[in-house]
């Protein structure tokens, strides 16, 4: 049978039913979020894990423009080299029925006979390239699922230049492809990018690289340090047109990854500490209400002797009950969500089997974290009732001592009318619980602004990105870099509306030992395509000498403006030269250098050529120009802005919608919570006066003026704070996410604010309506009986 | 105010103000029924100062709280001058709380937070015809104390806050329960003058409702309560003043 004080602490629970669940939903929020983004985490990082040593993957990588095939040996001598690995990596163009733009990719070649050593990849349908066989393909399945491509149907690839037409024998997975994109490139375009593996042979005779390798993977021996091998291994390939080896942590795919769980670590602590705190914030109030209404309860108890740690602990048990249910449903909804934001990564990440995996340490936190927020938000409100002596606590509460409100002291009493005096000197007599109840309400007011900000950033960095940098409407890459002279041969094509050349190189930029490696791009005088813009969105026009970086790159390398860089080319001649940091540019993804055209091509030394050019496109004539563009083989990649626009809207657009969706429903819940929470508090303590208020003669509306005017005076406070400190949070949050990879603006929109304003005062109206409604059915003669 | 300036109704011809007949109220149903009133009749009368006695349960707040349009019986009659208080709305009782009845209750439930003063205050803004708080509060002799708060008051201040409050809107009827119970006698008898002054100058119909017999003595009529039923009653000769009682 259950003990006696239990049962009392079961029908306590069901009177105050409506608030304890306000909690345990408050709790589920937070606890949710925590497990889910923890777990999600876990499943990232361990599902990585597993991918990575079952598939081998390598742990320093390199590119370089040939070299032959019997190097291997002398790799492989490199001290702390344990394993390495030569293949090909090359560019092709696609001929896809149905898709009017050339689509490219890479190929990569794998050993005629057996399988790699590293890399090796993951068979998800189909079956493995035919030993020794010829016209075979695997494909990605990233660009498989985009282009409905399925294993025995045909592909047209051009490779280098000529057309041939492969059967698709299955579709595979890679770990060094987890996430899949256009080198460079923020966004993943799986439709018209893709990565194809064929045997060494085929890609070796078609590109005439037998018996020569440009790319290679190798792991390092237990215990050696990846920094003497990468230094070992740039000499060794420096003749060979090396491009400079990079570790696991500069690999692209592997940094999306690690992103991505470095933002989810962010959210994992600071979300659902807001959270947590609103509910110890609620748990407080709820229990101080309860505890005042059992004053006399406790008294007795202690005068029949309980002793106080007795009494702590059966308050605490109705804590623990809050905990329990919020745990269970912060469970239930962090795996739900878990589940569905699994699906979401999918759309990026590319792993044979990506499951959501419950992190059982996360559930452990939640469950101490929850645990430990309400225990804090119990002891102070149980300590002072355990500690009042049996006698007095028996007789009931003498009235509370009031006194004139602030706003009377000053001498304004006439303009207040009388629910508006008792709502303000009720509200200065319990400061404290004010104050709860307007952090509570300014915190929920807070979570409103974070998810519609990130929102209005996401918008901003595609604005900023299409409409400001980058004008065109198309890029188009060129196979190597070529004569400016395909630069008009571009420009005659049927719907060029304007066209301007590019260059690209690879180098590398060194600041006082620091160093980063990217894609240095071109600027035109006087172009109207890409350009580099500042912080206030100006143009910045490409000087005659000197480098331009994005802030975020400077800032990385601890460069200011005025500071000489290295920049050390890895292709042409690699030169290697000082420049003057003359700018910083703003931009929101990735890391970017730029030059002027001429600049950039004097420190090559290759003279005059492009990799690529620019199209600003008449779009009534679009299919002509691609149709066009098909017929040139130098042209390697083409990036169609309108693609790219329509392709962030499907996933990452589509993506960061559920994840601002989440976390909006849970603000709403917060918001809800809290204020309802508040109100029901308000109605059960002074049920009495409320009540004796409608017998002495005062209507429904009159009565119910005196609570709403206290809801309204504390959500007119608490808004404002909420607002400021979103405003705070979000800007912490914002400057947290600001990855090599991605940064977001911080946006601030009347939208962003007038939302979470509207949100608090459609709580607080249904809120109020509710009470009112409560105060409806109040037993007058009930409340009239004796004091509680 | 001047006691003579109105005269006594020492003796109660007036007109019936509550028509009582069969009233019947029933909590509960089947074995955990309660019949807390079991078909009473009675007629109270203008400016009568009545004193409603008996035990625990024997249904006097019951009818208390039907006379004072807090609750609605299970049948019978109970009219209100020419007003069926049976079958009125919610709104209709507020109303007629709002502009014929005063109450003043065992505890006071004065509300904490507004001084004596604005405790009456609170009544006057919505009455029809009401005295000034400053009138009401002089009439139970807590002039020099308008301005505290219920925290600062003694529990007899406070009762007489609560009585002043219940007058200031000069009702038809006071409808007193138990409005010395948490008093001491001293007290109590300041409490009670207040009353009986209230219902000498204002002509005000006042029910009490109490344990305490020796009260019976200064009512006009006496009514005796057991089991939901009026026992029996009987009318004093005269009124005795408050000042003499003792218990």
């Amino acid at each position: 049978m259950l003990p006696y004080l239990d049962r009392k602490l079961f029908r306590d629970l069901r009177r105050l039913a409506g608030q304890a669940a306000a909690v345990s939903l408050v709790m589920a929020c937070g606890l949710a979020m925590l497990i889910m983004a923890r777990s999600l985490i876990y499943s990232l990082e361990s599902t990585r894990a597993e991918y990575y040593q079952t598939n081998h993957f390598a742990e320093v990588f390199d590119a370089l423009k040939r070299a032959p095939n019997y190097l291997i040996d002398r790799i492989r001598e490199i001290p702390g080299v344990a394993a390495a690995q030569t293949d090909l990596s090359v560019p092709v163009t696609l001929d896809l029925p149905g898709i009017s733009e050339p689509s490219s990719g890479l190929v990569r070649s794998l050993p005629d006979f057996g399988e790699p050593e590293l890399n090796r990849l993951f068979l998800r349908r189909g079956s493995w390239l035919p030993p020794g066989s010829r016209g075979n393909i695997l494909v990605s399945e990233a660009f498989a699922k985009a282009n409905s491509l399925n294993p025995g149907d045909p592909l047209t690839v051009l490779l280098n230049g000529r057309r041939q037409t492969f059967r698709i024998s299955g579709i595979v997975l890679s770990p060094e492809y987890i996430f899949e994109s256009r080198p460079g490139a923020a966004l993943p375009d799986n439709r018209t990018f893709g990565i194809f593996w064929m045997p060494y042979k085929e890609v070796a005779t078609a590109w005439d690289l037998y018996g020569a390798f440009n790319h290679l993977s190798l792991t390092l021996a237990p215990g050696a340090n990846e920094r003497p091998v990468i230094a070992a291994l740039d000499r060794l390939l420096l003749p060979y047109g090396g491009l400079g080896s990079f570790g696991r942590k500069d690999h692209p795919s592997h940094i999306r990854v690690s992103d991505e769980i470095r933002v989810l670590t962010l959210l994992s602590i600071g979300f659902p500490t807001v959270f947590l705190g609103v509910a110890a914030f609620m748990t407080n109030a709820v229990l101080s209400r309860l505890l005042s209404l059992q004053r006399e309860q406790i008294a007795i108890l202690k005068a029949f002797g309980f002793t106080n740690r007795q009494i702590v602990f059966h308050y605490l048990k109705f804590a623990f009950v809050m905990v329990t249910a919020g745990l269970l449903a912060g469970l239930i909804g962090g795996i739900a969500l878990g589940h569905k934001l699994v699906i979401m990564y999918e759309l990026f990440f590319r792993f044979p089997n990506l499951h959501f995996r419950l992190d059982p340490v996360a559930v452990a936190i939640a469950l101490t974290v929850g645990l430990s927020v309400i225990t804090l938000g119990v002891i102070s409100a149980v300590r002072k009732a355990a500690n009042l002596p049996p006698a007095d606590a028996m007789r009931p509460e003498p009235p509370a001592n009031f006194r004139p409100s602030f706003i009377e002291r000053l001498g304004l009493k006439q303009l207040l009318s009388h629910s508006f005096r008792i709502a303000m000197r009720n509200l200065e007599r319990r400061p404290m619980q004010a104050v709860f109840t307007v952090a509570g309400l300014a915190l929920a007011t807070a979570l409103l602004i974070l998810p519609n900000s990130f929102k209005a950033g996401i918008r901003e960095i595609l604005e900023f990105q299409w409409d400001v940098v980058q004008r065109q409407d198309i890029n188009l890459g060129l196979v190597e870099p070529s004569s400016a002279r395909i630069a008009n041969e571009l420009a005659q094509l049927p719907g060029v509306l304007s066209m301007e050349p590019a260059r690209t190189a690879a180098v590398r930029i060194h600041f006082q030992g620091r160093s980063r490696q990217i894609a240095m791009r071109s600027l035109l005088p006087g172009g109207r395509h890409s350009r580099a813009v500042d912080a206030r969105g100006h143009e910045i026009s490409p000087p005659d000498n000197g480098v331009i970086l994005s802030a975020k790159l400077a800032q990385v390398l601890g460069a200011k403006i005025g500071d000489t860089v290295i920049i050390e080319a890895l292709e042409g001649r690699r030169l290697v030269k000082p420049f003057t940091l003359v700018a910083t540019a703003e931009d929101f993804t990735g890391i970017a250098a730029y030059m002027e055209m001429h600049a950039i091509n004097r420190f090559l030394g290759e003279g005059d050529v492009i990799t690529g050019a620019s199209i600003g496109l008449d779009m009534s004539r679009r299919a002509e120009f691609l149709a066009a563009l098909k017929e040139i083989p130098r042209v390697s990649t083409v990036a169609i802005k309108e693609t790219m626009r329509q392709s962030f809207r499907q996933t990452t657009a589509a993506s960061m919608g559920l994840i601002q969706t989440i976390y909006l429903t849970f603000a709403v819940i917060v918001a809800f919570g809290v204020i309802y929470n508040n109100a029901r508090i308000s109605l059960a303590e002074r049920s009495r006066e409320l009540a004796t208020l409608r017998v002495i003669g005062m209507t429904r509306r009159e009565v119910g003026a005196v609570l709403v005017i206290e809801l309204v005076i504390l959500a007119c406070i608490a808004v404002p704070i909420g607002l400021l400190l979103g405003t705070g949070l979000t800007t912490i949050v914002v400057h947290s996410i600001n990855t090599e990879t991605i940064r977001l603006p911080l946006v601030f929109t009347t939208y962003t604010y007038s939302f979470a304003v509207v949100t608090v005062a459609i709580a607080s109206t249904l809120s109020a309506l509710f009470v009112l409604r409560q105060l409806n059915q109040i037993d007058l003669i009930a409340a009239l009986k004796a004091p509680e | 105010m001047n006691p003579s300036a109105s005269s006594p109704p020492s003796d109660v011809t007036a007109t019936s103000v509550f028509h009582v007949r069969g009233l019947t109220k029933i909590y509960g149903e089947g074995t955990a029924e309660v019949r807390a009133l079991d078909g009473v009749d009675l007629d109270l009368n203008a400016g009568e100062f009545v004193v409603l006695l008996g035990p625990s349960g024997s249904g006097k707040t019951t009818l208390l709280n039907q006379l004072g349009g807090l609750d609605l019986p299970t049948t019978g009659e109970l009219r209100y001058r020419e007003t069926d208080l049976t079958h009125a709305t919610q709104d209709q009782l507020t109303r007629y709380r709002r502009d014929s009845v005063g109450f003043i209750f065992q505890f006071y439930n004065l509300i904490p937070s507004l001084t004596a003063r604005e405790n009456v205050g609170l009544i006057t803004e919505i009455a029809r015809d009401p005295m000034t708080p400053e009138e009401a509060l002089a009439m139970v002799g807590l002039t020099a104390r308008m301005d505290h708060f219920p925290a600062q008051l003694s529990g007899g201040e406070q009762q007489r806050v609560a009585i002043a409050r219940a007058i200031a809107k000069r009702p038809e009827v006071l409808l007193c329960d138990e409005p010395t119970g948490a008093l001491d006698v001293r007290t109590g008898i300041v409490v009670l003058e207040a009353l009986e002054r209230a219902n000498r100058q204002l002509g005000t119909l006042t029910v009490v409702i109490t344990h305490n017999a020796v009260m019976a003595d200064m009512a006009d009529r006496v009514i005796h309560f057991s089991d939901g039923r009026v026992h029996q009653e009987h009318r004093n000769a005269t009124r005795v003043p408050p000042a003499t009682l003792r218990w």
